[in-house]
C-alpha cells in the first residue's frame, strides 16, 4: 500500500535541543529566528539570502500573501492552540500541494501523540510534541492503518486511483 | 447492498485496535479523559447520564439480516438488551460500560460495521432516502455515491477537526425524504437534459439554536466533481468557520454571515483545487469506481419484475386494510412493495427495538425481504424488497413481532429524540411525552381522521429530535430545574406534504409536562373545526395561522394559566 504511515520521516523536535525559537520583539537578522509574517514583512527585503530563516504562523493566517517568499523559510511552524482546532490541517495542506512548499512543516502547540497520523498526511514532517507527550506512544500511532480511502497532502492519489496502487 | 472488500474490513478492523489502544492508556492513567473525549467520540461513544451512549453508523440507512442480529448479540451481551434508532438512521445503545467499549467495536467490526465519525467535530454518517434504489419518483440511485462518500470522508486527515459537526444527506428521487435542506450539505441527485447524472448541491442547513434551511451552491455540478467540490465546502469553512463560540460554529451561521461571498469562496476553491494543486484532479470520480461501487446496488438475487395480479379480498379485515394504506408503499419494480415495520407502539419509545425484536426483524428481512433492511429518518425499519403476494404473511408476521402498527405519516409515528430520560445534553424527558401523547391518541379512527401530520420532539435545543422541521413541534426546555415544553406550529421538512423546508413558530409561553397532551388535542381539535375538506393539519396551519390555535392551547393550560393570563 502506497499509504503506509509507518515508514513517514516525522523528526520528533525535542525542546531542549531545539535551535529554533520565536523572534524577539525588534528582531535583527541571526539564525534559526522564527519569525511572524509581520517581522518577515519589515525585514524579508533586507534578510542576508544565506541565513536560513523560519516563520511562524497562528492558525487563522492566509497563506496567499506569503507565496512569493516561501522559498526563502527553512521552517514554518504551524501553532495549535488546542489540538481539537483543526485549521493548521487546511493550512499545511495548502502549503505543501497548493503554494508547493518544500522546507520543514512543523507542528507546534497543543500538539498531542493521537494527531501524528492527521499531521504526517496533512504535509507536517516536524513535531514538537507538547511536553507530556511520548513519542513512542506518537510513533506507535503512525502505525495502525495500511492505507487510506482520500488523497491527502503526500499521497495525493485517492485508493480509487488506478496510480495508487 | 455495498460488500466490503478486504481493504474495508481490515480498516475497520485496525481502527478497533487503534481505540483500543486509547482506550487503555485512558484506562491506564496515561491518556486524560479530556484527551481521551475527542477520540472516543470520532468512534461513536459519548458519556451519558447513566453509562456511555454508543452510536452505530448504519450507513445512508442499509443494514443487512447478517448485521442486525449482530446488534441483537451487542444489544444482549454489552447492554441491557435493547437499542434507539435515530434520525440520522443510525442505532444507538446506552448502557455499554466504557472498559467494554473496544470488544463492542470488534463485535462491530465482525460484520462490517463501525462507529467512526459518528459523534465529534467532523463528517459525520452520511444520510440518505430510505427508499433509495427503490422508489418509483427515483431519477438515480444515490447509494453509490453515498458509499463512495462515506469513503471519501472516513478518517479525512484535514477535516477531522473542524468548528463543529458536519451532516450530509443524500437524495436522488423527486420526493425528498432525507430533510437535505436541513443539513450543512444537501444533495439532490438528478439527470440533466442531455440526460448526464449531477447534483443540486445544497449548503448551510441546519437546526440547534438558529434553525436555517440551507441554500443552493450549484444547480448542477457533474457526479463525477462531488468530492471535489464537498471538499472546497468544507475548507472554506475549516478555516473560516467560528470557533470563538459553539453555538455559532455550524456551517449555516458562516453561510447566513457571508452570504454570496461564501459562495464565491468555495467556488474560488473549488477551481484552485482544479487548476492549482497537485493532482488537484485525483478526486474526480472515474466511472470505473462508479461501476465498481454500483455493482454492490444491482437487485438481489432473485428478484426481479413480477407479474402485478394484487389485489384485495373484499372480505379482508379493516386491520390488514390500513396496515397497506398506511406501511406499504409503492416500488419501482412491478410485483413489488416496500414495507414498514413500525417502531412507534404503545408501550415503547419512538425507534427502541429491544434485542428480541431485532432478531424478529431480521427474520422479516430474510423471510420477505432478500435478507435487507433499512433505517428511516422517521425512526422505523423498512423492507425493501417484499413480493406483493407475500404482503398478506408478511402482514400475519408483523403483527406478532409487534411491527405492524398502521400509523406511518400519523401523528403517532413521531420523531423524538430519547431526551432527559439518557441523554446528558437534554433540558427535559422526550419519552413520558411520547407515550403521553400515544396513550392519548390510541384510537386508530381518530389517527385516520386527524390525517398525516409530522410530530416531531427534542428534549433540548440540540434538536436531534427535529422539532423545528414538525407541523407540531415540541421542545424540552430548562427553567428554574423543572421541565418545560416549547410548541411550535408549521415547521416544514422539504417533503411535498410540509411544503418548504422552513422552521416552526412558537405558540406562546412553555407548558408543563402533564399539560402537553390537552394542548395537543386542543391544536388537534381546532384543527378539525377549521380544516376545509381534507385539509392537512400544516395547511390548514398556513391559511388560518398560529392565531386561533394559540387560543386553544392557552385554554388548555392549567399550571401555567396565570403566567399568560392578560395583566
Amino acid at each position: 500500500m502506497s499509504h503506509a504511515l509507518a515508514q513517514a520521516r516525522i523528526e520528533f523536535v525535542d525542546a531542549a535541543t531545539d535551535p529554533w525559537h520565536a523572534a524577539p520583539d525588534a528582531p535583527q537578522p541571526e539564525a534559526h529566528l522564527l519569525l511572524t509574517p509581520a517581522q518577515w514583512r519589515d525585514l524579508g527585503a533586507s534578510w542576508p539570502s544565506d541565513l536560513p530563516v523560519g516563520l511562524h504562523l497562528a492558525n487563522d493566517e492566509d497563506l496567499e500573501a506569503l507565496e512569493a517568499d516561501l522559498p526563502r523559510f527553512a521552517v514554518i511552524e504551524l501553532h495549535f492552540p488546542k489540538w481539537t482546532d483543526g485549521r493548521a490541517y487546511s493550512q499545511a495542506h495548502l502549503l505543501r500541494s497548493r503554494l508547493r512548499y518544500r522546507g520543514t512543516l512543523r507542528a507546534a502547540g497543543d500538539v498531542v501523540a493521537d494527531m501524528l497520523p492527521l499531521l504526517a498526511r496533512t504535509g507536517f514532517d516536524a513535531v514538537r510534541l507538547r511536553a507530556d507527550q511520548r513519542r513512542e506512544t506518537a510513533q506507535r500511532a503512525l502505525g495502525y492503518f495500511e492505507g487510506f480511502y482520500q488523497g491527502d497532502s503526500v499521497h495525493p492519489q485517492p485508493l480509487f486511483s488506478a496510480e495508487a496502487h | 447492498m455495498y460488500a466490503y472488500t478486504e481493504f474495508d474490513r481490515q480498516f475497520v478492523h485496525r481502527r478497533a485496535l487503534q481505540y483500543r489502544d486509547q482506550l487503555e492508556r485512558n484506562l491506564r492513567g496515561e491518556l486524560s479523559d479530556d484527551d481521551f473525549r475527542p477520540l472516543r467520540l470520532q468512534n461513536g461513544w459519548y458519556i451519558q447520564r447513566h453509562a456511555p451512549m454508543f452510536r452505530i453508523a448504519v450507513p445512508y440507512g442499509e443494514l443487512s439480516s447478517r448485521q442486525l442480529r449482530q446488534l441483537a448479540h451487542i444489544a444482549r451481551e454489552f447492554d441491557r438488551g435493547y437499542g434507539h434508532f435515530t434520525t440520522r438512521q443510525n442505532l444507538q445503545f446506552n448502557w455499554i460500560p466504557l472498559p467494554r467499549s473496544a470488544d463492542a467495536l470488534d463485535a462491530l467490526a465482525e460484520v462490517d460495521m463501525h462507529g467512526i465519525q459518528t459523534s465529534g467535530n467532523c463528517i459525520r454518517n452520511i444520510t440518505s432516502d430510505a427508499f433509495a434504489g427503490i422508489a418509483p419518483d427515483e431519477f438515480v440511485d444515490p447509494r453509490p455515491y453515498c458509499e463512495i462518500l462515506r469513503q471519501w470522508s472516513t478518517l479525512h486527515p484535514e477535516f477531522a477537526f473542524l468548528p463543529r459537526k458536519f451532516k450530509i444527506a443524500v437524495t436522488g428521487a423527486a420526493e425528498d425524504r432525507a430533510a437535505t435542506a436541513w443539513h450543512d450539505i444537501g444533495l439532490h441527485l438528478y439527470r440533466n437534459a442531455a440526460g448526464e447524472a449531477g447534483f443540486r448541491v445544497l449548503a448551510g442547513g441546519g437546526m440547534g439554536r438558529t434553525p436555517i434551511p440551507g441554500i443552493v451552491l450549484r444547480e448542477f455540478l457533474p457526479w463525477n466533481q462531488i468530492l471535489v467540490y464537498i471538499e472546497a465546502i468544507v475548507r472554506v469553512y475549516n478555516r473560516y468557520g467560528r470557533r470563538d463560540n459553539m453555538y455559532k460554529a455550524r456551517i449555516k451561521i458562516l453561510v447566513k454571515a457571508e452570504g454570496q461571498r461564501f459562495v464565491d469562496a468555495v467556488n474560488r476553491e473549488f477551481e484552485a483545487v482544479l487548476n492549482h494543486d497537485t493532482d488537484g484532479d485525483a478526486h474526480l470520480i472515474p466511472q470505473a469506481e462508479l461501476d465498481r461501487v454500483s455493482a454492490g446496488f444491482v437487485l438481489p438475487a432473485g428478484v426481479a419484475p413480477q407479474a402485478c395480479d394484487f389485489s384485495v379480498p373484499g372480505d379482508a379485515p379493516v386491520a390488514y386494510r390500513r396496515w397497506l394504506e398506511r406501511n406499504v408503499h409503492a416500488h419501482r419494480l412491478s410485483g413489488y412493495r416496500a414495507v414498514t415495520l413500525s417502531l412507534k407502539r404503545a408501550g415503547q419509545a419512538p425507534g427502541d427495538v429491544t434485542d428480541g425484536q431485532m432478531l424478529a426483524a431480521a427474520d422479516l428481512a430474510d423471510r420477505y425481504s432478500s435478507g435487507e433492511l433499512r433505517v428511516t429518518h422517521d425512526q422505523n425499519l423498512l423492507l425493501p424488497w417484499v413480493r406483493e403476494s407475500d404482503l398478506p404473511a408478511l402482514w400475519e408476521a408483523a403483527r406478532e413481532a409487534s411491527f405492524a402498527t398502521p400509523n406511518i405519516g400519523l401523528l403517532t409515528d413521531m420523531i423524538a429524540c430519547p431526551g432527559g430520560d439518557f441523554c446528558a445534553l437534554a433540558n427535559a424527558r422526550s419519552i413520558p411525552i411520547a407515550a403521553a401523547i400515544t396513550e392519548r391518541f390510541d384510537d386508530i379512527d381518530e389517527l385516520y381522521d386527524i390525517g398525516e401530520i409530522d410530530l416531531h420532539m427534542s428534549g433540548c435545543i440540540n434538536s436531534c429530535g427535529h422539532h423545528h422541521s414538525g407541523h407540531i413541534g415540541i421542545l424540552g426546555v430548562d427553567k428554574d430545574g423543572a421541565e418545560w415544553y416549547q410548541i411550535t406550529l408549521g415547521g416544514a421538512d422539504g417533503s411535498t406534504l410540509s411544503g418548504g423546508a422552513a422552521a416552526g413558530k412558537v405558540i406562546g409561553p412553555s407548558f408543563a409536562a402533564d399539560e402537553v397532551p390537552d394542548v395537543i388535542e386542543a391544536v388537534l381539535d381546532t384543527y378539525r373545526h377549521t380544516r376545509a375538506g381534507r385539509e392537512h393539519f400544516i395547511d390548514t396551519v398556513r391559511r388560518v395561522g398560529l392565531e386561533p390555535f394559540k387560543v386553544a392551547a392557552n385554554a388548555a393550560r392549567r399550571s401555567t394559566a396565570r403566567e399568560v393570563a392578560p395583566a
